[in-house]
């Protein structure tokens, strides 16, 4: 280790010199030059197509962050990555680093000075991380005690200098999921690092990483001929690429590739499948590849008696294939997107139909297999699968088969909530019961992501009905910005997390922080979208019921399971994708402030009054609403009563005695258009009758009054008027007017 | 080089033996219990870890119970080969070897699609798992190429890179052919009239015949015998009897005898020993009589 550390030393050194070289060669230059571009290129054995998207990101961040913390200005930048290289480009960077003057605290003067008065470790270690001298540091004192500060004069210096230490500090900030080492200095990246191209304008900036040392090289050609060149100036390493046919930029290869499958498959007379257009494949194959070169094939076209998903998902999980259709009708076609040209296409091609037909053979065999087993057959095997991850604790009640007994039980909340009758509810009972059948189905095993689209296949297999395959289809729905398109669906898409999340909280596995192994937050999230979007009632309190009567879990407390989950998905308001206009947070802190718990009990409805308090903001409805609630929270806040009631015997001055009439007469037709679930006409209502009398009331009347009995009845009648709105729709207390 | 030699299965074998014998590789043989891939070799299993250099390779039959097809699948079968090479530390060069190693063998390179596509290994009964990458031909995965970074749950330094040889998918590839069951073995002699009834009656065995309840008692006892032998400070004894537990949960898989809940459970069994033989191997190694007794690790100067 020590061994190798030093060598990193050396290499830094020699950089640095390499820098001191290149100031000195520097002066000739005419003034004029102030900026030059900067290439980095990190090349690399292959990395995953699934961590270039990120690694593109990040470098683009972490490089302009790093260049602005360190003074140098730069005109922008541009990153680019294949599966072997990852590019930076900064165009116009500053040929000097103008550092200004900084003052920079660092230790107490006790803590820096010993007894005899020398610098003590922690001075020192300190200077050094600032890179100052003891000469450079004075001491001031400041509210906390005297501090030795270092006191660092602007400079100006050259950034090829500079850049060394940079570039390592750059690509070390680099993360993706998974990292690992594969040399002796125990660098961490996603795959070996082979080499690092570094050019400032023509001059090739030297440093060491990961047991590679810079170059003015890049490398090319296919992966099964790489061949080294080098590279003298940034235009020349671009026509370089350009004339292998290497395309740099991602999103003109994506472009390219698009061009060449759509035309492929026009000339057969087709179109790409519908699924494979855009995303998941199309970016995948984007990554594979630099030089992105077409290849077309045929397969036997009796596979195409599969499901049109297990034949997508064949051709994309094994060999990213693309799928071409015609009419909405999958093609006995492929076409292929290759690294480079073959000497012998021909030959690849047959090779590629081969293996496919292959695929293809083995996932017809799985089908047809699954379709001898009944869907009661196939529930039975769902007493062997884990539904809680390694619990086995809750052994049966952990099953797929608990499971989809509960759903069952579950959907009687949602039968009568959302008033379903025959036969929608036994839809709903029979999709609950059939829901998870396909789990245990050879095809799901090999396709995992087929779940539920298998389910769908069984159950018309297994004959019923349109409306429960569809539901049993669509219910691990959303997925991206697809939602149920059916109403049975989206019950059973609610049901089928509502389960999860309450069986899993209540086995203490609750999502925290990033992490969420099992997608508890994602099925959270699902939830509140397939209500908003379906738009009918989510009634926690009769869920609580069902999860608490029914003896599941026994180790359980499922009614704190059942609390915790309901707050969670409280939470995820205010990260939902609301319609416009979005909501701002202290729309949705008033409606989750204002209610008692029993009056909050419907996901939609608190929705609702969300939306309703966006739509509103600063409409002077609204406006003069919350200046009511406002004023009477205000007067409240303060008070040392707890149960007040208005004595009407008690009133005595006149306005107030019309403020409580105004009350008595309003309050009624207020609670109707809340019992309506009008809440913007209740809002209306509660502003017009209010704003007015109101102002008047305290611009006139005193109620912090030193006779208690009408101090306490003055603030009786304010608490009324408060809570006739807050208690039912939003706590506009907390609302941030923009006035 | 006889190209029209190496074309068969057996000189594919030697002609690899002798590529990497040249890059300082020490040939073992063959482990002589089942296995589900090369990796279980002790080889690689006790090889990767620990400070000393060490480069080998071999042929390793591998039994996958549940890929079984009745000989009907030229990509799926029970029983195959592996070639493995293991290079400790991880070479620069490694890709290179690994490329030439191909053109030795009789492939055009040029003539192919060759690409490295993203390949997160992981034997969680081995408590092992190295990023890297399938290697394809043609779209067809005929390498597995691994920088390991863990084994037996402990952290590995120096890396061990692995490269585990699809044979037979390579051979199909050298001899033109897309019948693994055609393929020529050696003179007058081809893969299938050695493998191809032992295919099917292997595939009958493992998902009709084999005895589930007499599986199951295996597993236990051979669980119970490395313990035991861990105990008493013999490793390979032990390990051995590790290799026939993962064997037979391969065996009880393939018979759809493990349900998703036992799954996690057998595993953690096994992996269980194998963090107990790694650790031992290890404390030998740091002792005095550390070349005695577990696998002879090759010093390279």
């Amino acid at each position: 280790m020590s061994a190798h550390h030093r060598k990193k030393k050396e290499q830094q050194t020699i950089g640095q010199g390499q820098g001191r070289r290149s100031r000195r060669s520097r002066l000739p230059l005419r003034r004029s030059v102030v900026s030059e571009d900067l290439l980095l290129e990190i090349g690399t054995e292959e990395l995953p197509a699934a961590y270039l998207p990120g690694l593109i990101h990040q470098l683009r961040g972490e490089s302009e962050t790093l260049f602005q913390a360190n003074h140098l200005s730069f005109q922008r930048s541009d990153v680019f990555g294949t599966p072997r290289r990852l590019v930076l480009i900064v165009r116009k960077l500053s040929v000097f680093q103008h550092r200004p003057a900084e003052e920079i605290r660092g230790p107490s003067k006790q803590a820096s000075y010993d007894a005899s008065g020398k610098p003590t470790k922690a001075l020192l270690g300190f200077l050094r991380s600032r890179g100052g001298q003891l000469d450079q540091t004075k001491i001031v004192p400041s509210e906390k005690g005297e501090h030795v500060f270092l006191i660092k004069s602007p400079s100006v210096v050259p950034t090829a200098q500079i850049l060394p230490q940079l570039l390592p500090q750059l690509i070390q900030r680099l993360r993706t999921p998974k990292a690992m080492r594969w040399e002796d200095t125990g660098f961490r990246f996603a795959r070996p690092i082979r080499w690092l191209l570094t050019l400032y304008g023509s001059r090739p900036i030297r440093f060491f990483l990961a047991g590679v040392n810079s170059q003015a090289r890049t490398r090319i050609g296919r992966p099964q001929e790489p061949q080294e060149t080098s590279v003298t100036s940034i235009p020349a390493y671009f026509q370089t690429l350009k004339r292998v046919g290497i395309i740099l930029d991602q999103d003109k290869r994506r472009q390219r590739i698009q061009q060449l499958v759509q035309r492929e498959a026009k000339r057969v007379g087709g179109v790409i499948a519908r699924e494979m257009r855009s995303h998941g494949l199309l970016e995948e194959v984007t990554y594979l590849t630099e030089v992105p070169t077409l290849l077309a094939g045929e397969f036997g076209p009796e596979y195409l008696e599969l499901p049109r998903e297990v034949l997508l998902a064949s051709m994309a999980k094994y060999q990213r294939v693309f799928a071409v259709e015609s009419r909405g009708k999958l093609l006995p076609r492929f076409v292929a997107i290759l690294e480079g040209k073959s000497a012998r296409p021909n030959a690849v091609r047959k090779v590629i139909e081969r293996i496919l037909n292959a695929r293809l053979a083995d996932s017809l065999l799985f089908w047809k297999q699954d379709l001898t087993h009944s869907l009661t057959q196939m529930n039975e095997g769902l007493a062997g699968l884990t539904f809680i991850p390694l619990s086995p604790v809750y052994e049966e009640q952990g099953s797929m088969q608990a499971k989809i007994l509960r759903l069952q039980g579950l959907s009687k909340v949602l039968v009568h909530a959302w008033n379903l009758r025959d036969p929608e509810s036994e839809w709903l009972r029979q999709a609950c019961e059939f829901s998870k059948a396909d789990l245990v189905s050879t095809t799901v095993k090999e396709f995992p992501t087929l779940q539920g689209v298998m389910g769908k296949y069984y159950a018309c297999q297994g004959g019923k009905s349109q409306e429960i395959a569809e539901a049993i289809g669509e219910h691990y729905l959303p997925s991206g910005d697809k939602l149920p398109k059916t109403l049975i669906g989206s019950a059973l898409s609610v049901l089928d997390k509502y389960d999860t999340l309450v069986s899993y909280f209540g086995a203490n596995i609750v999502p925290t922080g990033d992490e969420d192994p099992y997608g508890l937050r994602r099925a959270a999230q699902g939830i509140v979208e397939v209500a908003w979007a379906i738009h009918r009632p989510l009634p926690f309190q009769r869920f609580r019921e069902v999860f608490t009567s029914e003896g599941w879990f026994p180790s359980m407390n499922l009614g704190n399971a059942s609390d915790r989950v309901k707050l969670y998905l409280l939470e995820r308001l205010y990260t939902f994708s609301w319609p416009k206009p979005r909501p701002t947070n202290d729309c949705v802190d008033a409606v989750l402030a204002s209610s008692p718990d029993d009056l909050c009990d419907d996901l939609v409805d608190v929705m609702d009054r969300i939306a309703m308090l966006a739509r509103l903001k600063d409409d002077p409805a609204l406006v003069k609403a919350t200046k009511v609630v406002e004023r009477t929270h205000n007067i409240l806040k303060a008070t040392e009563f707890n149960h007040l009631q208005v004595d009407s015997s008690q009133l005595q001055d006149p306005i107030e005695i019309g403020l409580w009439e105004t009350y008595c007469k309003q309050k009624e037709s207020i609670r109707e258009f809340i019992g309506k679930r009008d809440y913007a006409e209740a809002t209306q209502r509660f502003g017009d009758v209010f704003f007015g009398p109101i102002h008047e009331f305290f611009a006139k009347v005193m109620v912090n009054v030193p006779d208690e009995r009408l101090r306490r009845n003055r603030l009786a009648l304010m608490q009324a008027i408060k809570t006739l709105y807050t208690e039912r729709i939003a706590d506009l207390s907390k609302l941030v007017l923009t006035e | 080089m006889d190209w029209g030699l190496a074309m068969q299965f057996q000189r594919l074998i030697r002609a690899l033996d002798a590529f990497w014998e040249k890059q300082g590789c020490v040939i073992v043989q063959p482990y002589d219990i089942e296995m589900g891939a090369g990796t279980f070799h002790p080889a690689t299993f006790f090889g990767a870890l620990g400070p000393s250099p060490l480069r080998a390779a071999y042929v390793q039959p591998s039994r996958r119970p549940a890929d079984g097809r009745y000989g009907q699948n030229p990509l799926r079968m029970q029983r195959y080969y592996q070639y493995q090479v293991l290079l400790k530390p991880s070479a620069e060069s490694v890709r290179s070897l690994y490329l030439e190693s191909l053109r030795v063998c009789g492939l055009r390179l040029d003539a192919h699609d060759l690409r490295f596509v993203q390949d997160d290994w992981e034997s969680p009964t081995l408590g092992a798992w190295g990023l890297g990458w399938e290697v394809w031909l043609d779209t067809l995965e005929v390498t597995q190429f691994t920088y390991f970074q863990q084994v037996g749950g402990l952290d590995l330094n120096p890396i061990t890179c692995e490269i585990t040889y699809g044979l037979e998918r390579i051979a199909l590839f050298i001899q033109e052919t897309a019948d693994v069951y055609a393929l020529a073995y050696g003179p007058e002699i081809t893969y299938g009239d050695i493998h191809l009834a032992n295919e099917r009656e292997g595939s009958t065995y493992n998902f009709e015949h084999a005895s589930v309840e007499l599986h199951r008692q295996w597993f236990s006892q051979h669980e119970a015998e490395a313990n035991r032998l861990l105990k008493a400070n013999l490793l390979m004894p032990a390990y051995e009897h590790l290799l026939r537990c993962s064997h037979t949960f391969n065996m009880l898989d393939a018979r759809g005898a493990i349900s998703q809940s036992d799954r996690p459970r057998f595993i953690l069994r096994i992996r269980t020993l194998a963090k107990r033989c790694a650790e031992l191997y290890l404390e030998r190694q740091k002792g005095a009589g550390a070349r005695e007794g577990a696998f002879p690790e090759k010093k390279i100067a």
